[in-house]
């Protein structure tokens, strides 16, 4: 009978090799199918960005022809900036111009036209016309630079006493902050009002107006009553009179930034700085010095990418409050003007050249050399985005690259594909085509999702995963050795038996 | 299972490999961290920063009452930086801000840097742009890189371009290669170095100053590898930074050493002061500190010497006089404006010098990041596993077999 209650324990249902090896099939088939969702789950999307093509364009050099007829030649050149060649082009044109003087021939709609007159005294200019001075047959030697130096400033060094490093990044929109500040309103000579409006309609808005193809503007204006310096001017006594000095040094430090609020943060765009300040009668008058620590003529100065500033003296007999008109204050928007050309990288005229347009701030030589100058920086620095883009994909491997991204980056590459590959007579359209590569790089730069995964070194990740899976995976494999084990023992059982 | 004495011994082995490339890693940051390199690599020409505007990142990583002293690290250096010029817009502040306000604070809406509450660091006009939770590792690397939603504030974001100098300036709980974000997360090295990079690629900095107060602070650094980045920290590897002191009345330590000297250093510093980076550095005083602080300035190419302090911790670097008063309306007239000091930078205009360090990264980046390597050891250490289960299976059927 107790044979008979004590069973072989392989001959229970539970206990046979074939329910526990089902058992053991299951659990691998079920992680072999966890696999793919899990191998999903974890991976991140990288798209393949177009490298090749973004190499191909780095290659190329970007050309934006400038056309000029001159009018006493035959043919029309056409120069391409290409610094080294152009000067020799120029001045072969010049050459050609001096030899074969003729009629004037019809030029191209879009040609800036060069030509002498014997009855001017000085370069002038009107609209895209250049004439140049020209005594007994001779032309000044110095032209070719003067129109290098018209049509192409950007490619010449930059001369000491240039302000190519006030000009601030290209955006395409820009805020302008015009702020009058008092340093004292209460001690008397307090200026409660001023006709900015109209002063910004004859001084600014001619130039925003003209350059509205490049930049969008916002203009902000505000007036502060309470805006002390944050440090003390130089007393300086000359006889009888006593005036406060601003040295060099106090310029760079002039902006309390800590107590004047000076723009409004409504939003993102760069903001330019205009800021009219109005001495408290305990620091007026105010002027600023010079490195000799004598009185300048000067009441301005800018702030490299900032914006500018402008001193105004009250005098003496002033009422205790009073409101700035337009005759006070054209002095000072003329000023405010200057520096928004500067600030804004507006080109200036070579010396001695003067405009005819009275009623325009800007010559269109001017304006087509802004473009061109902006044309090029921004293909530039979008080239260099796109580049850095595939760079960075490249080095840091767990940065995900999603549609979106691919898709900035593709579209501002056609974007620059289009650019370099046109002829572009019109600055305006290449820097439209620049202008959008350069906004869809940034954003494909700057897409949020593009923030790469935090590293963790590979220990780490032994020590995350270790404890999770080595617990399930021990008796798993065992169980898969002893099966293995098991099943060829019981082969070579069934041939020992066969054999015998 | 009885384990054989020799697969102890295996076991051994395989600890004592990953020990040994860990510690090749370490090694390179002790190299950096406790060398004082100031070789440079710029030419002898005028060493001016190049700079228009300067911006801050302090970051508070802690957060909780008993952490009172980061709070006023961060606060500590929030002050010094406004006060030489940084304007509010321009410093971004994470800070866990839950010190000043807290249940436990003796002196509600204070939070004071030294022993006889000489000076309220909270006082008035405190900007903090990140608040409590919003002081997360991704938070911190979103804004370095410029990866913003697009509805995220302008006070919220680091609008930096290629002529801005930033001052980085992190404390909190930290070891060997990371920096703990609230009890809940934490930073590594590697991830700021590559933000610095990404950075860097996207010309979103001039020069950068990084300074960190935590344990084992000069490992944070040790995976930098873009240029023109100064660094230092409070301590080297395998070492506490301490707090300076107590206050009885709060409770708690108030202020961190190294992050107290500093201070008080930079306290004689005004907007024109002309004392150089070298001059802060040569006043820390391990004994004094308790820790030994690092510099590391491999990567930057100016003498520090020639470094102001206020090319970081400062608000502008130049200013153009026009020389002429202006005049009534002749705008075209270009000898209007004049610089008196309008130097052309070397370091900004020659860019084939910064071109070359571009190139010359791969040399600079680790060895360990490399994919190839990682792989690698991936790879060994599981045939190394794998070998190490094969042989106490197999041990163990030939013990019963035999």
């Amino acid at each position: 009978m107790s044979d008979d209650k004590l069973r072989d324990p392989s001959t229970l249902t539970f206990e046979q090799p074939c329910i526990r090896r089902r058992i053991l099939t299951s659990y691998l088939v079920l992680m072999f199918l966890g696999l793919p969702l899990w191998w999903s789950t974890t991976s991140i999307q990288r798209l393949s960005l177009p490298g090749t093509r973004i190499d191909f364009l780095s290659g190329k050099e970007l050309r934006l022809p400038i056309s000029i007829a001159v009018d006493a030649v035959q043919s029309s050149g056409v120069l391409c900036i290409s610094f080294s060649r152009c000067q020799s082009v120029v001045s072969c044109l010049l050459n050609a111009l001096q030899n074969e003087r003729r009629s004037r021939q019809s030029a191209p709609p879009d040609a800036y036209i060069i030509s002498l007159t014997e009855n001017a005294q000085i370069p002038t200019i009107q609209n895209k016309h250049l004439s140049i001075p020209m005594q007994q047959g001779q032309i000044a030697n110095r032209t070719p630079e003067l129109i290098m130096s018209l049509l192409t400033p950007y490619e010449t060094p930059s001369p000491p006493g240039t302000f190519r490093h006030l000009v601030v990044k290209y955006a395409p929109r820009y805020r302008l902050a015009f702020t009058l500040l008092n340093g004292d309103a209460t001690a008397g000579r307090a200026v409660i009002g001023w006709d900015v409006v109209k002063m910004i309609s004859r001084w600014i808005a001619p130039i925003l107006e003209q350059t509205s193809e490049l930049y969008n503007f916002t203009i902000e204006s505000q007036i502060q009553f309470y805006a002390p310096l944050a440090f003390e001017p130089q007393v300086l006594s000359n006889g009888e009179e006593v005036i406060h000095g601003l040295t060099q040094e106090n310029l760079k430090v002039f902006i309390n930034s800590a107590e004047w609020t000076l723009a409004s943060s409504v939003s993102n765009d760069p903001v330019l700085h205009f800021v009219l300040f109005i001495p408290s009668i305990s620091h007026s008058p105010l002027h600023i010095l010079d490195s000799t620590q004598q009185p300048t003529f000067s009441n301005a100065f800018v702030l490299p990418q900032w914006g500018g500033i402008v001193l105004l003296n009250m005098p003496i007999d002033a009422p205790p409050k009073f409101h700035l008109t337009e005759a006070e204050l054209d002095q000072v928007f003329s000023g405010f003007q200057v520096q928004l050309l500067r600030l804004i990288g507006v080109p200036e005229l070579p010396l001695g050249v003067q405009s005819a347009n009275s009623d325009r701030p800007l010559t269109d030589f001017q304006l087509d050399t802004l473009y061109r100058q902006r044309a090029f920086e921004n293909a530039g620095s979008s080239k260099e985005t796109l580049q850095s883009i595939i760079k960075l994909v490249d080095q840091i491997s767990n940065m995900p690259v999603g549609q979106d991204v691919r898709d900035d980056v593709r579209e501002s590459l056609s974007a620059l594909e289009v650019l370099y590959a046109g002829v572009w007579k019109a600055p305006a359209l290449a820097l439209q085509h620049s202008s959008r590569a350069l906004t869809l790089a940034s954003r494909a730069f700057f897409n949020p999702g593009m923030l790469a995964l935090l590293y963790f070194p590979a220990e780490h990740k032994y020590a995350v995963y270790t404890p999770l899976f080595a617990p399930v995976a021990v008796p798993l494999v065992v169980t898969l050795l002893k099966e293995v084990s098991a099943w060829r023992r019981a082969i070579r059982e069934r041939k020992g038996r066969t054999a015998l | 299972m009885r384990l054989h004495p020799f697969t102890f011994s295996f076991l051994v082995f395989f600890l004592r490999i990953v020990f040994i490339v860990k510690s090749a890693d370490t090694d390179r940051a002790e190299k950096f961290a406790v060398h004082r390199s100031l070789s440079h690599h710029a030419p002898a020409v005028a060493f001016e920063s190049a700079h228009t505007n300067n911006w801050a990142v302090l970051v508070c990583a802690s957060r909780y009452w008993f952490n009172y002293r980061h709070m006023a690290n961060a606060l500590g250096m929030y002050r010094t930086v406004k006060r030489l010029g940084i304007p509010d817009s321009n410093i971004i502040l994470m800070l866990a801000d839950d010190a000043a306000c807290n249940s436990r604070n003796h002196f509600p809406g204070c939070v004071f840097a030294n022993r006889g509450h000489a000076l309220d660091l909270y006082g008035e006009s405190i900007e903090v742009d990140y608040r409590g939770y919003e002081v997360t590792v991704e938070n911190f690397l979103r804004l370095l890189t410029g990866r913003v939603e697009p509805s995220m504030p302008r006070s919220k974001r680091l609008l930096t371009d290629d002529r801005s100098n930033i001052f980085v300036y992190m404390t909190g709980h930290g070891g060997d290669e990371f920096l703990k974000f609230q009890d809940s997360e934490e930073i590594s090295a590697f991830d700021i170095a590559d933000a610095f990079e990404q950075m860097w690629q996207k010309k979103r900095y001039n020069e950068i100053l990084f300074m960190i107060d935590t344990c084992q602070a000069n490992t944070m650094f040790s995976k930098f590898y873009s240029p023109n980045i100064l660094a230092t920290g409070s301590s080297q590897i395998h070492e506490n930074s301490y707090s300076y002191e107590n206050d009885d009345d709060v409770g708690v330590s108030v202020i961190d050493s190294y992050t107290h000297f500093v201070l008080d250093y930079l306290e004689g510093i005004n907007k024109t002061s002309t004392a150089s980076m070298e001059d802060l550095f040569a006043k820390y005083d391990p004994v004094a500190i308790r820790s030994h602080p690092g510099v590391r300035s491999d990567l930057f190419h100016r003498p520090l010497e020639q470094t102001l302090i206020t090319d970081f911790f400062g608000g502008v670097a130049h200013a153009e006089v026009m020389t002429a008063r202006v005049t009534e309306g002749h705008t075209n007239a270009p000898s209007l404006l004049d610089s008196p000091f309008a130097e052309i930078d070397p370091i900004n205009e020659g860019s084939g010098h910064e071109y070359e360090l571009v190139e010359a990264l791969p040399a600079l980046a680790d060895w360990t990041r490399d994919p190839l390597t990682i792989t690698l050891r991936a790879w060994g250490s599981l045939s190394v596993m794998g070998a190490l289960v094969a042989w106490v299976t197999l041990k163990s059927r030939w013990q019963r077999s035999s």
